[in-house]
């Protein structure tokens, strides 16, 4: 095959239909994975489709594999040259794209590596040798002199201890920076409330949401992003252990809000409420957008096609879902009123962190909970539980994790915070 | 229903009497008078229980003198925010607050004043109650209020106001007492009595029995109904009451004549009780599903609501009725069905039997009606508790003008509704290997896939919602306007679209 000639034909597809362009690309991937090259007739496309649909390629070329001997069959591609009408603008389109496709790939690698080889500290390790941010690691004596106490009480069964990684790009104005908080649960059992055996092995992948943030981060510095951004990343395993957090605990989170424990397995808000907290603090951002595959509830509410996007600002709200429009990472608005945060009243602290009975709608009350964290910070909260992991190749995706989420924060930053003259916070 | 009367601002010389305060607002009016006549003891009682207004609180001050036996004061909130839902839940506070009182006055003449009607309407929703088949209940524990005087300085203007409310109301008590009833009561055929009832209020109803449905193929719908002793039946309402205007009365619902606009059409899922079928549902709780037949409640408490308050607009509502049992004869896991429209399903879960029923019943009245829009209502999904809880129902609309306009109406009348996606990625978990489609996609977006399952069945360019009431047709605790049970969900956002948009030859759809 690798000498021969192969030709495939597929049907135009829709030109302003980016999902339909990504499948595409990543159709005609597949199909000639075998072949060392490829050329593509993309002479019908415009530029702006023609780049999509080399996403789309890229995307689904994704591949992570620890295996000793090659899969079979072997995937060779790895040169894609398509033919358009005009190379120059579709050469600049893929240019603007290219950068969000390599920080996808980052994230999907991330969400692949099995967890005893990315423990928090083998991952703040990788973070911190990424170009283009300064990067400073937090770890637990530092952790506690802050005083994160709801990130601490995850760890704290886990022989591997937690690492908070803050990547800044100062970017090229001053300004209040943008600020990314990710849940990076490197593996996750649930803990002393531990997950039934099946398909945990796919909770690996549970620290997806700082894997997008860190491709994030990469597509900002490969094209010289002038955006102030900060990513605040927190790092940690659950584990059930002697040490190991217990239902029914109390811990005091970052800003001194007492949270009673009820599921140790509802652990990722712990982890973002401190990361939300300290980062609001600390930085006073123009906005905070955090990434978390949060709950089971958001995958039956949405089917994992879309991830749960919970905005305390309309404007931030919208351009989320316009960025995740234009990138095929599609979001859908859910509710985020103060009634879901009745059931979260604690008899004994000022709250805690999930309600014990069955059939809640627990993603719209983790986000009613992560508000508390936030203030008056314009924030949004993506729960893209459903979104980081295939089982089967999907969408663009290969099988595996998906690195769901990068591409769709690069264009968000390049949509709403490079332009110093229409920053955000201009009206304060 | 509570007896509800308007008069001029007096001082009650005996009895309760109500007073409703803005924050931070002083007595004035009637409640100044009242205080005056306790010798300020109403104003002190206030001070002492540090009652601000705000809204939600109420005080309660038993024989503050003057001869009154009670005085309750309910917080209205911000003067400046007062609208007409704050007056609702605030006469909801105000209802609860005066249950043990046969009879009450409330002073509507403060920062209220504009909306006395509301008040009325709100204490007159909360003061619901099924208690039918309470036999042994002793006098002292029923709530005694059984009529309000609304004091208004515009009594004529307030009861001009109230009149299609209670119209309304009314239909909210029949949808609430249809999901009260018990299942061996309230089977398909005592519901189609019950609609049968409403021809007094100038309703058309019909009732279609199995063997008309056997011939219309309506075998969706009766594979659900085949393991049942109970028959199924779909029962037809028809409120023809475009061009009446006020007084006027329907036509009998001799149907389409004319150059009449087309209807607009609502749809109930009414599974009089839900077992689960060959697919049973573990016995925890499963006496709520009494109430899977909250749709169709609903829908016929909206019907008697537009013709009780005689709306200038041509409605028509179709009831799907069945119960789902196991049995020797039930439908199981595996079975093909041929739907009305011709469509085969593969079943797959018998629990997933509503979104069956609807199916041959939307068909039905697409090719019967031609209707303007559909609105279906049902208690579908387990996942929509998951997704939204219950605080909204769950809203799945092919057309962006009816959807945002039911999203005005949710929020005017309280019944929110929180839109939800629909999409060629969903629509491709119901693929069945042998026939057009599965009942089921998986319990990932499960209550997508159901209103999927539904569009199939919609005509190409027929605008439709879908409305996911599984989470908000019963309520667990108390709310202002809505005491714990039978919601009644949806007679009051749907007639409140009626009202806002389809009325008076408006076609706004």
């Amino acid at each position: 095959m690798q000498h021969g000639r192969r030709v495939v034909s597929l049907p135009a597809p829709d030109v302003r239909n980016v999902v339909a362009l990504h499948d595409a690309g990543a159709a005609i991937a597949a199909a000639l994975m075998e072949a060392k090259r490829a050329v593509v007739d993309a002479i019908a496309l415009p530029a702006a489709a023609a780049a999509a649909l080399a996403a789309g390629a890229s995307l689904r070329a994704g591949r992570y594999s620890l295996r000793t001997r090659p899969e079979e069959p072997v995937w060779r591609l790895d040169k894609l040259t398509l033919h358009v009408a005009d190379p120059h603008a579709a050469e600049a389109a893929w240019q603007g794209l290219a950068p969000g496709v390599a920080g996808s790939l980052l994230a999907q690698r991330l969400g692949a590596e099995p967890p005893n080889l990315l423990t928090p500290k083998r991952f703040a390790e990788k973070l911190a040798a990424l170009k283009g941010s300064d990067v400073d690691v937090l770890k637990p004596a530092e952790l506690r002199r802050q005083g994160f106490g709801a990130l601490l009480g995850v760890a704290r069964g886990s022989a591997n201890p937690p690492r908070v990684v803050v990547m800044r790009r100062k970017g090229a104005f001053a300004a209040k920076p943008l600020v990314l908080v990710g849940k990076g649960v490197t593996f996750d059992t649930g803990g002393i409330s531990i997950k039934p055996a099946d398909d945990m092995e796919e909770m690996k992948t549970d620290m997806a949401g700082a894997a997008a943030i860190a491709g994030c981060m990469q597509a900002l510095a490969a094209r010289d992003s002038p955006a102030p951004v900060t990513a605040v990343l927190g790092l940690v395993e659950n584990m059930p252990g002697a040490t190991a957090q217990r239902p029914g605990d109390l811990v005091r989170a970052v800003d001194g809000t007492t949270i009673e424990i009820i599921d140790t397995d509802a652990e990722g808000r712990l982890v973002l409420a401190d990361c939300l907290a300290w980062a609001r603090a600390k930085f006073a951002p123009v906005a905070m957008l955090d990434l978390a595959t949060l709950t089971g509830s958001i995958l039956v509410a949405l089917g994992g096609k879309r991830a749960g996007l919970f905005a305390s600002d309309a404007a931030l709200g919208a351009a989320i879902a316009a960025a995740g429009a234009q990138t095929g990472e599609h979001v859908w608005p859910m509710p985020l009123d103060a009634a879901y945060a009745e059931p979260l009243e604690s008899a004994i602290a000022d709250v805690r962190h999930c309600v014990p009975e069955r059939f809640q709608p627990d993603a719209c009350q983790a986000a009613a909970f992560l508000h508390r964290f936030v203030g008056d910070t314009p924030w949004a909260h993506l729960d893209i539980a459903g979104m980081e992991w295939r089982r089967e190749p999907d969408d663009p995706w290969p099988a595996g994790a998906t690195g769901f989420g990068a591409r769709l924060l690069d264009r968000l930053v390049a949509m709403r915070f490079e332009d110093p003259d229409n920053w955000p916070d201009a009206g304060h | 229903m509570l007896d509800i009367g308007f008069s001029k601002p007096a001082l009650p010389k005996t009895g309760a009497l109500a007073i409703l305060i803005a924050e931070k607002e002083k007595l004035s009016g009637l409640a100044a008078q009242a205080d005056k006549a306790c010798g300020g003891a109403i104003g002190r009682a206030l001070e002492a229980a540090k009652f601000t207004g705000r809204k939600g609180t109420s005080c309660t001050i038993l024989a503050p003198g003057a001869g009154l036996s009670r005085m309750v004061a309910v917080g209205l909130g911000e003067a400046a925010k007062i609208d007409v839902r704050t007056a609702e839940d605030a006469g909801g506070h105000l209802g609860a607050a005066l249950a043990a009182e046969a009879e009450a006055a409330i002073a509507c003449d403060g920062s209220v004043k504009a909306h006395a009607a509301s008040v009325a309407y709100g204490a007159n929703l909360r003061s619901y109650r099924f208690d039918r088949y309470r036999t042994k209940e002793k006098p002292e524990d029923k709530p005694k209020l059984s009529a309000l005087t609304v004091l208004t300085d515009d009594p004529a203007k307030a009861k001009a106001e109230y009149a299609p409310l209670a119209a309304v109301a009314k239909g909210v008590f029949l949808a609430r007492d249809l999901c009260s009833e018990p299942p061996n009561v309230l089977n398909p055929y005592e519901f189609a009595a019950r609609c049968e009832a409403l021809e007094s209020l100038g309703l058309d109803v019909e009732v279609v029995g199995p063997k008309e449905m056997k011939k219309l193929g309506f075998g969706a719908l009766l594979g659900v109904a085949q393991g049942s002793e109970n028959d199924p039946c779909m029962v037809v309402m028809r409120w023809n009451g475009a061009g009446k205007g006020d007084g006027g009365k329907g036509d009998g619902g001799k149907g389409k004549k004319g150059k009449k606009a087309k209807p607009i059409c609502f749809i109930g899922k009414g599974v009089t009780f839900d077992t689960g079928g060959i697919s049973l549902k573990p016995a925890a709780n499963m006496e709520d599903m009494k109430w899977d037949m909250a749709g169709a409640g609903t829908v016929a408490g909206l019907m008697a609501a537009l013709a009780g308050r005689r709306a200038n607009v041509d409605a028509v509502g179709l009831l799907g009725l069945v119960e789902n049992m196991p049995s020797g004869n039930a439908q199981r896991p595996g079975d093909v069905v041929t739907s009305a429209s011709g469509q085969t399903i593969e079943v797959i879960n018998t629990d997933a039997e509503g979104r069956l029923v609807l199916a041959d019943v939307i068909h039905y009245a697409q090719k019967e009606f031609d209707p303007a829009f559909i609105v279906d209502l049902a208690t579908l999904t387990g996942a929509i508790i998951i997704g939204l809880g219950h605080e909204h129902a769950g809203l799945f609309c092919n057309d962006d003008k009816l959807a945002s306009q039911l999203e005005a109406a949710g929020k005017a009348s309280g019944e929110t509704v929180w839109r939800m996606p629909l999409g060629e990625e969903y629509d491709k978990l119901l693929k069945s290997d042998i026939a057009d489609m599965k009942n089921v996609g998986g319990r990932p977006g499960g209550s997508i896939t159901a209103a999927c399952f539904i569009q199939r069945f919609i005509d190409k360019d027929r605008p439709w919602a879908h409305l996911d009431i599984a989470g908000t047709a019963w309520g667990a605790k108390d709310k202002p306007t809505v005491p714990k049970g039978a919601v009644g969900f949806g007679v009051r956002l749907l007639d409140r679209l009626v009202a806002a948009h389809f009325e008076g030859g408006k076609h706004d759809g």
